[in-house]
């Protein structure tokens, strides 16, 4: 540890335990991985208890790392195209789950440095022009923003009902993968006392999802314009962008996209962070999001109260994620009826569809509500390039297809029939040579591994159904499907956060649809397990 | 006070009471293992949950506050959440009885019929041996209930233990893997206390049969290292006569269950031969002789008697121990001010 280094350092670090993770990322690129000595200094410095300190650094991925590493995705998209090949090649790799680069599988990453495919060369985008969020064209500043209708909301704020009415009317609902309904979520801000918080979800990590980094990196100002009308008309003096460590490109982007907004004098009266995380694909369930942004490990909160009524230091709080708030000044502009209008098969709007694997052009394209998987896979995505094994429709526990569920129309009453749901709207297409329990085997590591370790039915669960579709692989079973089907219950039922409540699905589905993968666990019965 | 429902019967409560609390006062014991009364609601180990009307799933009943009307069932699929969240627990318990204390997981399968289908292939975490001599730690009896972690931030306001990492290797270690004695620790034994499996315990009593804990016969006492006064049980085995260790029940008023090393791990002067079991009185020959606690008094009384005599109530000086407990001390004083007559009274009380 460079101690001179340290000592420079030390002093210009805030003490204030919201910016633990801040001081602890800013150590880790200036001086080096935090080893015990280093964060029991800062401990010190910041007048907090050094197990606490120790907790926080443990939890998250990347603290104890050197920031210099190369690490691998492994996510499902990535395993599928060979990041074990990538990984075994490049000495001393990290292998980390989900990095949200599917649309350039397999990636890796070093430093601030993405290499798709493992390659040295510029992270390239397919986009189309939608007609809300046109992510088809970037604007470099914003004025190239302006130029195409930017801030023209934010320049003449509705009231507060005014907008609610009008995101009500739209039927915009969050597009981080839980689906609330946007419109309601801002009428309960607004029932809690004023001043309120601002918190932008901008940890996107669930696999296959690449939507908020496509727009972070290509129009970051339609966000930030959301963002401002959400602080303006809900009176947030305090806003908080909490983004993903591994979204190196988006975070320059973001952070002259803010200065620009400072110079034209938007955020007057305003404070608008950037706050980093390290690594914990939990910090976006939004109380464990809080829990990180207060220096904490990002550990659900038990829910109620929710966030609207006690958030960020206890204050009312209101969480969206950068696609739902990147919407917000169209529908401020052009009404909720004309959004809604956008949709088709009964849905409204649109959305960015995150579309990966064996297609020809994987990206993130602008699509309908209701659009069809097939036409989003011919239209968009350029058709598809290999026999279809699974399709994961919108991240991982948002449930595995069969390939004849093609036809599907994408929403949640079009795959209920699948036992699906359309979730993040990150459409994973796996070959046919890609084994559906190596992928379910493969999304149940990644939640035990990410999961926030608190409540037992998560914690364990989760490696007990990981370790199930390993043995299954093998023809073994290691519970019987009684059992199995208990414990699935148990884990859906009293999990404290969506994560262990959701994980279930893609077992259960998996289950239903390629059912002779699980005869094996008819052969044993509950009791005689080993 | 408040009314609501608890299995079909209207029950009252105070209002804003914790579930598990309410349910207790009307004979419904829901059982608990992250949950100490001591510390914040947690709600981890999700052992407790009940059945609220109107929540979209079950509640935890050490985390939830009864509202008026609310109707809570702890009977029906809760039962079987219990079960299967006990047989999840076992398959990652390798080793239930490190220390010969009471074990609350095991306990509770029993009583449930639940038992580990298979153990977890990453169950086994990595093994943690202290050089400190009282208190040991056995990871593989860890349910990461953390009780004891959020006691040593809670209550002793230090940092000894951490909940370190996540996932499947999310383990609870003295902060930073370190020795206890190169933590803050001061090796209190709080965490032992609070620990439901017994995953650390007392060193002393390494490799006690599982079912000693049932036979030791507690005696309670006052702590004798300070003023404070702490209630202690002495646990006497009755095999032997001699105290095995010390024990305080969260109930008892003065210290709320909480002891410092000393009341924990310090009585084996009990059991030493120096220590003064009898009163002892300097004879002519000028050794000390065993005699009665009359006669001892008496010989006392006569020598301040005499140098008051000579010299006046203000040559004599009490110096009361640092052992005694307040109360003591008050008598002690009253001794001095009223009955000898001086002012000059001490203690080396300093704990």
């Amino acid at each position: 540890m460079d101690v001179l280094r340290l000592t420079t350092l030390l002093p210009e670090l805030p003490t204030e335990r919201t910016h633990l993770l801040d001081n602890l990322g800013r150590a880790r690129r200036e001086i080096g991985p935090i080893t015990p000595d280093l964060s029991d200094a800062i401990a010190d410095h910041m007048g907090i208890r050094r197990g606490e300190v120790h907790e926080v650094v443990s939890f998250y991925s990347f603290l104890q790392v050197p920031a210099s590493v190369y690490r691998v995705c492994t996510g499902p998209i990535c395993d599928c195209f060979g990041a074990h090949e990538l990984l075994e090649g490049l000495e001393g790799a990290l292998e980390v789950p989900c990095l949200g680069h599917c649309d350039l599988a397999p990636v890796a990453t070093n430093g601030d440095t993405i290499l798709p495919r493992g390659e040295d060369r510029p992270v390239t985008h397919s986009a189309n022009h939608g007609p809300v969020l046109d992510l088809g064209q970037a604007d470099e500043t914003l004025a190239d923003y302006e130029r195409r209708g930017g801030l023209a909301a934010l320049r003449a704020v509705p009231t507060a009902e005014k907008i609610v009415e009008e995101l009500k009317a739209a039927g915009l609902s969050g597009f981080g993968g839980a689906g609330f309904p946007t419109g309601l979520k801002w009428e309960s801000l607004l029932q809690s006392p004023a001043p309120r918080v601002l918190a932008v979800n901008a940890d996107e990590g669930e696999p296959g999802t690449i939507k908020d980094r496509y727009i972070l990196e290509l129009r970051p100002h339609l966000m930030l314009e959301g963002a401002l009308i959400a602080m303006r008309a809900l009176d947030c003096p305090e806003g908080y962008i909490y983004l993903r460590e591994e979204y190196a490109t988006a975070r320059p982007r973001i952070e002259t996209a803010l200065s620009e907004l400072a110079q034209a004098g938007l955020l007057d009266g305003l404070r608008l962070e950037l706050v980093v995380g390290a690594g914990a694909y939990i910090a976006g369930e939004e109380t464990a999001m809080l829990e990180s942004m207060e220096g904490r490990r990002a550990m659900p909160r038990l829910k109620p109260p929710f966030p609207t009524q006690v958030g960020h230091l206890a204050r009312p709080t209101l969480i969206n994620n950068v696609e739902t708030l990147a919407h917000v000044p169209a529908i401020v502009a052009n009404g909720g009826a004309w959004w809604a209008g956008l949709g088709k098969n009964g849905a409204q709007g649109t959305r960015l569809w995150s579309v990966s694997g064996a297609v020809a052009k994987p990206g993130c394209y602008e699509a309908p509500n209701g659009i069809a998987l097939r036409e989003l896979i011919e239209d968009h995505a350029g058709g598809l390039t290999d026999e279809v094994g699974a399709i994961v429709p919108g991240g991982a526990a948002s449930g595995i297809l069969p390939p004849a569920a093609l036809d599907a129309v994408l929403t949640r009453d079009g795959l209920r029939e699948y036992g699906a749901g359309v979730g993040s709207a990150a459409v994973q297409v796996f070959p046919k040579n890609y084994s559906v329990l190596r992928l379910l085997g493969e999304t149940m590591r990644f939640f035990a591994e990410e999961s926030c370790q608190k409540c037992t039915p998560c914690r364990i669960g989760n490696r007990a159904i990981h370790h199930l579709a390993e043995r299954l692989e093998e023809g073994e079973a290691v519970m019987s499907r009684a059992r199995l089907d208990e414990w699935l219950e148990t884990m859906e039922r009293t999990s404290i956060c969506g994560l262990g409540q959701a994980a279930p699905i893609p077992v259960r589905n998996a289950m239903a649809h390629w059912p002779e993968l699980f005869a094996p666990l008819d052969l044993v019965s509950v009791g005689s397990e080993r | 006070m408040i009314e609501f429902t608890l299995d079909g019967q209207t029950v009252a409560a105070e209002d804003d009471e914790l579930i598990v609390h309410a349910a207790a006062r009307h004979g419904v014991f829901i059982p608990t293992l992250c949950h100490d009364d001591k510390l914040a609601p947690y709600g981890g180990c999700r052992m407790c949950i009940v059945g609220v009307e109107g929540a979209p799933r079950p509640m935890p009943a050490c985390a939830t506050r009864v509202r008026e009307g609310m109707v809570i069932s702890t009977n029906g699929s809760t039962d079987m959440y219990r079960r299967v969240l006990t047989e999840m627990l076992l398959a990652e318990h390798l080793d239930a009885n490190p220390g010969g204390r009471p074990n609350e997981l095991t306990d509770l399968a029993a009583e449930l019929g639940a038992s580990a289908p298979f153990l977890l292939p990453d169950a086994k975490r990595e093994q943690y041996d202290d050089r400190n001599k009282l208190m040991g730690y056995e990871p593989d009896a860890c349910i990461l209930c953390a009780r004891c972690v959020r006691y040593t931030q809670e209550v002793m306001q230090c940092s000894a233990l951490s909940l370190e990492g996540r996932g499947g290797h999310a383990r609870i270690v003295p902060t930073w893997g370190k020795s206890w004695l190169d933590t803050e620790c001061e090796l209190c034994g709080g965490c032992l206390s609070v620990c439901p499996t017994g995953a650390i315990f007392e060193k002393f009593l390494n490799g006690a049969p599982p079912d000693h804990e049932n036979t030791l016969r507690k005696v309670q006492s006052t702590c004798t290292f300070c003023g404070v006064g702490c209630r202690v049980d002495l646990n006497v085995d009755p095999a032997t006569n001699r105290i095995v260790k010390v024990t305080s029940d969260p109930s008892y008023v003065s210290n709320d269950g909480n002891l410092c090393v000393k009341g924990r791990f310090s009585f084996n002067f009990v059991h030493h031969p120096d220590r003064l079991t009898e009163p002892l009185v300097r004879g002519e020959d000028g050794l000390l002789h065993p005699t009665t606690w009359e006669h001892a008094l008496q010989v006392a009384a006569v020598g301040l008697k005499g140098v008051i005599a000579r010299h006046s109530a203000q040559a004599v000086g009490i110096l009361a121990s640092a052992r005694l407990t307040n109360e003591e001390n008050y008598l002690i004083q009253k001794l001095a001010r009223t009955a000898v007559g001086t002012n000059s009274v001490h203690s080396c009380e300093a704990t």
